[in-house]
């Protein structure tokens, strides 16, 4: 399981966005169709916009009418679970990378590789948005769009006290401890106790697996010696240092987000997508924030999790090819670049990915960087998400920061709950 | 409750004209008698439809190893009481689950019924204009959804930002912000205060109803007699309370036992902390959590099963007391 990393070599042999036009419109023609699809909702601030005029280019290709339906993130997995158990699935439907394998298991989805294939798309999808999209090697997400998660920090904090962007695990701890000594009322690096994509890096970043497969076999590398000396710096970073606050013991990355609004926090891990957000919130950080990729522990990058969506074919379509004509529309081309650069995610498409971090301004360069030299994927098996549903990780990060727990016990733990889920059938 | 509908048909039979035959009167008495059950029908109908049929699959799920795949497929997977004996033999069940679902139950429901007849008393003993006054604040305090409540209560709690670590701090009595949340004590102490606060108003506003129908001449007459207001409340007043009451706690019982919300929305209260565990976020983390339907059928017909006889017992004992 070492091909977490991205390769940057297709990203050189992608090829320019032609794509868009390959499968042409001679399979499909959809006089008179309509077909329904499921968005989810808050991505994109514009995607009413977006999705009328997608409509129009998608009747002008096909002739059969669009009818998206927007979801919420929320209540969608429940949504879809209803709508599977009664007959009334989408024919297309945005999906979040973790569920896709969920899906695809047991049997709503429709695999996709031979659309995939026929359009010359092999080899130019991102493959940490692939790898997650597919079931027992066969494909069942097509890749639309990822964000993938860095430091935010604040450039005006770090000037004022001379402070350099760290490149090594010491010299974030440097860094840190002198946010704190500068600035006593924030909080220099606050360590969520409720936010599992946050952990990993410490682990990958340290040479620590968060599971891996031999044969049919799962085992979770987190009591290894790799992943507890990560976790134990990214932890101490709290307990030693104290450079987050007791209440981040319970934070979730939502309330990252909502502090570092507020100007409370020097630096946080947070996701590609939120920059914006916070300069929404609160318009007197303009120009006050930067991001670097995150370091590794003596140079480099430590890797961090690519969260994203997929658009899935659901195997109840009754035409199939006008479905895949839809998915071909919205991931390649100037749609799939034009929904990246609106919602502030990077597109799955190598070339289009290759053009957007081309353009990026200096606050997305550093996610660029980090999605294209570090970005990872967790362990793709659908029994994760019951891992997630059991909060394995986050239970163990929250036990040591609460101090209920050592890191040697909580990793022991962890990881042998891991195993057992991971291998259920 | 079909003998006191049929006896008024059945006496208007017998008094129709004598000149109908024998066979035409059974015929009519039979259909008499049916008459009820025909206008019954729609209603009954559609709640077997709406709430019998559910159940029967319920039951039918929790002996099944039911997720998606089968939701897809339509296909039936049974595994016996496989589900069941899952959920009984799981440790935490017993060890976390349980003791904080039953004594936080315990708890919430004598806080609930002592808050709420308190105020109930305090507001029969009150002119028209502030009974008016205060009913309308606690009905506020009811009619605010609990998912507001609780995050209107872990605001105030907050480690950092919140109202108490501020005025504790500010008083002197707390050198370093505490997080309330991940302590087991702690936290349930929040969950109990929402939980209270959003429950007394319905055994207040119900208790409240009785109490205005207590006669007021016995409990003068005890008063005069020298009993005091413990007295005169534990002799008088809860003894002709006593059906308020059972309907009050057995409510407030499943109620408080089935709390998912007001712990799930806290913070490490979504299973991350796994000391604060409860039966309903227990059973959604088990099952739905990880598309385990039957599992989740099989917990909850044992829920079902044990707030039954919960209730039972709470009917045998308040109700045979009051035959002796």
């Amino acid at each position: 399981m070492k091909k977490r990393h991205l390769p940057l070599a297709i990203l050189a042999t992608a090829a320019l966005g032609l794509s868009a036009c390959s499968a042409g419109s001679s399979g499909s023609s959809g006089d008179g169709e309509t077909l329904n699809v499921w968005i989810m909702q808050g991505t994109n601030a514009e995607s009413e916009d977006f999705f009328e005029r997608a409509g129009e280019a998608f009747t002008e290709r096909t002739g059969a009418t669009l009818n998206v339906e927007m979801v919420q993130w929320a209540d969608a997995h429940d949504r879809f679970v209803t709508a599977i158990a009664g007959g009334t699935t989408p024919d297309v439907a945005e999906t979040g990378s973790t569920w896709t394998a969920e899906f695809a298991e047991s049997g709503a989805l429709a695999p996709i590789g031979d659309y995939v294939s026929e359009a010359g798309l092999d080899g130019k999808l991102v493959e940490g948005l692939l790898e997650p999209g597919k079931l027992d090697d066969t494909l069942y997400g097509m890749p639309w769009y990822a964000g993938v998660r860095s430091m935010v920090y604040r450039t005006d904090l770090f000037d004022a006290a001379g402070i350099a962007v760290p490149t090594s695990w010491d010299e974030f701890r440097d860094a840190a401890l002198a946010l704190k000594e500068s600035n006593p009322e924030i909080i220099p690096f606050p360590v969520a106790g409720d936010a599992e994509n946050l952990t990993y890096p410490w682990v990958w970043g340290n040479g620590g697996e968060v599971a891996t497969q031999s044969g049919d076999t799962w085992t979770s590398g987190l009591d290894s010696k790799e992943a507890r000396d990560g976790i134990q710096f990214y932890t101490d970073l709290a307990l030693k240092d104290g450079a987050s606050t007791t209440g981040a013991t319970t934070w979730k990355e939502t309330d990252i987000l909502d502090n570092f609004a507020q100007g409370k926090v020097g630096m946080a891990m947070m996701g590609s997508w939120t920059p914006s957000a916070i300069l929404e919130k609160n318009p007197e950080l303009e120009g006050k924030i930067g991001s670097f990729a995150i370091p590794g522990p003596e140079g480099g990058y430590s890797p961090s999790m690519l969260g994203g969506s997929h658009l899935s074919m659901f195997e109840s379509s009754e035409n199939k090819d006008l479905a895949w004509e839809f998915i071909d529309l919205m991931t390649t081309g100037d749609f799939a670049a034009e929904w990246a650069t609106q919602s502030g995610y990077f597109p799955g498409e190598t070339s289009a990915l290759e053009a957007t971090v081309a353009d990026a301004d200096e606050i997305t360069q550093a996610f660029a960087d980090q999605m294209v030299d570090a970005g990872a994927y967790l362990p793709v098996t659908p029994r994760f998400g019951a891992v997630q549903a059991k909060k394995t990780t986050n239970t163990m990060i929250q036990s040591i920061l609460s101090g209920e727990k050592t890191v040697e016990q909580a990793t022991a733990d962890a990881a042998s709950e891991m195993t057992s889920i991971l291998n259920e059938k | 409750m079909t003998t006191t509908v049929k006896s008024p048909a059945a006496s208007g039979s017998t008094s129709s004209p004598a000149g109908a035959g024998g066979p035409r009167r059974r015929k009519r008495a039979a259909a008499a008698a049916s008459r009820p059950w025909l206008l019954l029908a729609p209603a009954l109908i559609v709640l077997a439809a709406l709430l019998l049929w559910p159940l029967i699959r319920v039951l039918m799920f929790s002996f099944q190893d039911y997720g998606l795949r089968q939701i897809v497929s339509g296909d039936t997977n049974f595994i016996g009481a496989g589900n069941y004996s899952e959920a009984l033999s799981d440790r935490q069940l017993w060890t976390v689950v349980l003791p904080n679902t039953v004594a936080f139950a315990v708890a919430a429901v004598f806080c609930t019924v002592v808050l709420g007849t308190l105020v109930a008393l305090l507001m029969s003993n009150l002119g028209k204009f502030w009974r008016t006054v205060v009913g309308s604040a606690i009905m506020v305090a009811w009619a605010m959804p609990a998912v507001t409540g609780t995050y209107v209560w872990v605001w105030i709690f907050d480690a950092d930002n919140g109202i108490v670590n501020q005025l504790l701090m500010g008083a002197g009595l707390m050198d370093e912000p505490f997080n309330w949340f991940t302590n087991r004590w702690t936290f349930y102490l929040i969950v109990l205060i929402n939980v209270v606060h959003h429950g007394f108003p319905f055994v207040a506003i119900t208790v409240l109803a009785g109490l205005l129908g207590v006669s007021k001449e016995m409990l003068e007459a005890a008063a005069m007699d020298g009993a005091g207001a413990f007295r005169r409340f534990f002799q008088i007043t809860f003894p002709s309370l006593r059906q308020v009451f059972t309907v009050v706690i057995i409510l407030s019982t499943i109620w408080d036992f089935k709390v998912f919300g007001q712990v799930y929305l806290m913070p490490g209260g979504s299973g991350t902390n796994r000391s604060v565990l409860n039966l309903g976020v227990w059973s959604y983390v088990e099952s739905f959590g990880q598309n385990r339907y039957g599992f989740g059928s099989a917990i909850a017909v044992l829920l079902t099963l044990v707030l039954l006889a919960v209730t039972i017992v709470y009917i045998r004992v308040l109700m045979k007391e009051e035959e002796l």
